[in-house]
């Protein structure tokens, strides 16, 4: 018997981690929240342990609109541009 | 060479030992599986126009991609016959649509379930039940074409119970959520002839549904006792939101509320004005956020909208409604949205035919 496989046959991923930075003393931060109850108020406690131990400044804040949808390509491009590293997480 | 010819596995020729193989490589939403063997792929394959590498849905967050071979093997499985094939593609199709989130719909806490409202001749030629029982069991298309989209998400985009489907408590329509509208005595235009497609074009509307909600209602006896006791389940605390939903009229119900000379828009505008909680209401729940109210309330809120309240949905428009299911009973159903916003909205499409593909 010859069974055709079900999952998927779509392209190849190529999916890799962003390098650790070497680093935190003074970077500056980006936080990404969801707009979901409580998120913001999560990621400036996170944030601010980073303020305090490693110096960090918060330098932009991004909304997403849609909590259970992908963050824009847009605003992920932005960020990589302004910020050293982001702070996301699920707020509900 | 067939698309995917690498990926045939090669098993003995035992058909209870292909089930229980297809349970081993978790492939099955946890009922036995038909096992997807190429002659019947390929019988499902010939009742799509296009080719079988083309692809159908592309999930937003793993870029994983549905084609139509990948939908046809899953349809096989799930026991759908070729004849029911174009609608399984539609609904994808549908769902693709960024507005739906099939993907947040799917990974959410929330137990949502893509529920499929299946309109026009088809259901007829197909043999998909739109009467007694209409949510199931019992019917064949109905089950199936609804148990192949859980499938799909499974075993092609990889939305996993307890991995990258996070729902708490899921719901009884993740095995199967799939109804026909019923034409056969329905007063208001159907919605495949609302949705702007040409005479006799069916279509497939989806709805990411986070529940099934009764509403028995044996002594009212017009449109205000009706629709009120609906209103009254589309506002329980647990269910309001700014989310849109879907309501099926029983037969019984329809009479009722169509006999008096109500249109499916008086009732919708009916739904939305009762289907309220009071702002001290919310609060006294923990539900009431001020950027939920300022959005229902704000420059472009609809007229409809009352100060000191939180409506269900953002307009009427918001609720569909249609009839569906036996002859006899009180009982019609609210659904409500997964989404407590405008995380998915609802999305539909043509079956069968390509309408301004270009």
């Amino acid at each position: 018997m010859r069974l055709y496989d079900p999952t998927s046959s779509g392209p190849e991923r190529s999916l890799s981690r962003a390098p650790a930075l070497t680093a935190l003393e003074g970077k500056t931060i980006g936080i990404l929240e969801n707009n979901k109850l409580n998120a913001m108020e999560m990621l400036r406690e996170v944030a601010a342990l980073f303020e305090t131990r490693h110096n960090c400044t918060v330098r932009s804040v991004w909304h997403k609109s849609n909590a259970s949808a992908p963050a824009p390509a847009g605003m992920l491009a932005q960020a990589i541009g302004e910020v050293d590293f982001l702070i996301t997480g699920l707020g509900d | 060479m067939p698309l995917d010819s690498h990926r045939i596995h090669e098993i003995p020729d035992d058909l209870l030992a292909a089930i229980d193989y297809c349970y081993e490589q978790g492939w099955t939403d946890g009922l036995p599986v038909i096992p997807p063997v190429l002659e019947r792929v390929h019988a499902m394959l010939a009742f799509e126009g296009r080719p079988p590498e083309a692809v159908i849905a592309t999930h937003p967050a793993t870029t994983l991609q549905l084609t139509v071979h990948a939908a046809a093997v899953n349809a096989v499985m799930a026991g759908c016959l070729p004849e029911y094939f174009p609608v399984l593609v539609a609904a994808f199709e549908a769902m693709d649509k960024p507005e739906f989130n099939f993907h947040g719909s799917t990974a959410s806490t929330g137990g949502s379930a893509p529920l499929l409202i299946v309109s026009g001749p088809v259901c007829d030629d197909i043999g998909m039940n739109a009467d007694v029982n209409l949510f199931g069991p019992g019917n064949r298309a109905n089950a199936t074409i609804g148990r192949a989209v859980r499938l799909v998400l499974r075993n092609v985009f990889q939305m996993i119970p307890g991995i990258s489907d996070k729902s708490t408590q899921g719901n009884p329509g993740k095995y199967s959520f799939c109804i026909a509208e019923r034409a056969r005595g329905n007063p208001w235009p159907l919605l495949c002839e609302t949705q702007d497609y040409p005479p006799g074009v069916s279509s497939v509307t989806v709805f990411a549904g986070g529940g099934f909600c009764n509403v028995e209602n044996h002594g009212g006896n017009t449109p205000e006792q009706i629709l009120g006791s609906v209103a009254d389940a589309m506002a329980n605390y647990g269910c309001i939101t700014l989310g849109q939903s879907v309501v099926i009229l029983s037969p019984e119900h329809m009479a009722i509320v169509a006999g008096a000379g109500w249109s499916r828009e008086d009732a919708q505008s009916f739904l939305f004005t009762q289907a309220k909680r009071s702002v001290e209401g919310m609060r006294s729940v923990g539900k009431y956020r001020d950027s939920e109210y300022d959005r229902q309330h704000g420059d472009d809120a609809d007229a409809m909208v009352q100060d000191g309240y939180v409506h269900r949905g953002l307009s009427p428009r918001d609720i569909l409604i249609t009839m569906g299911g036996g002859d006899a009973g009180g009982h019609s159903c609210f659904i409500p949205s997964w989404s407590r916003g405008r995380g998915s909205i609802m999305q539909h499409k043509p079956i069968g035919v390509c309408i301004d593909c270009g």
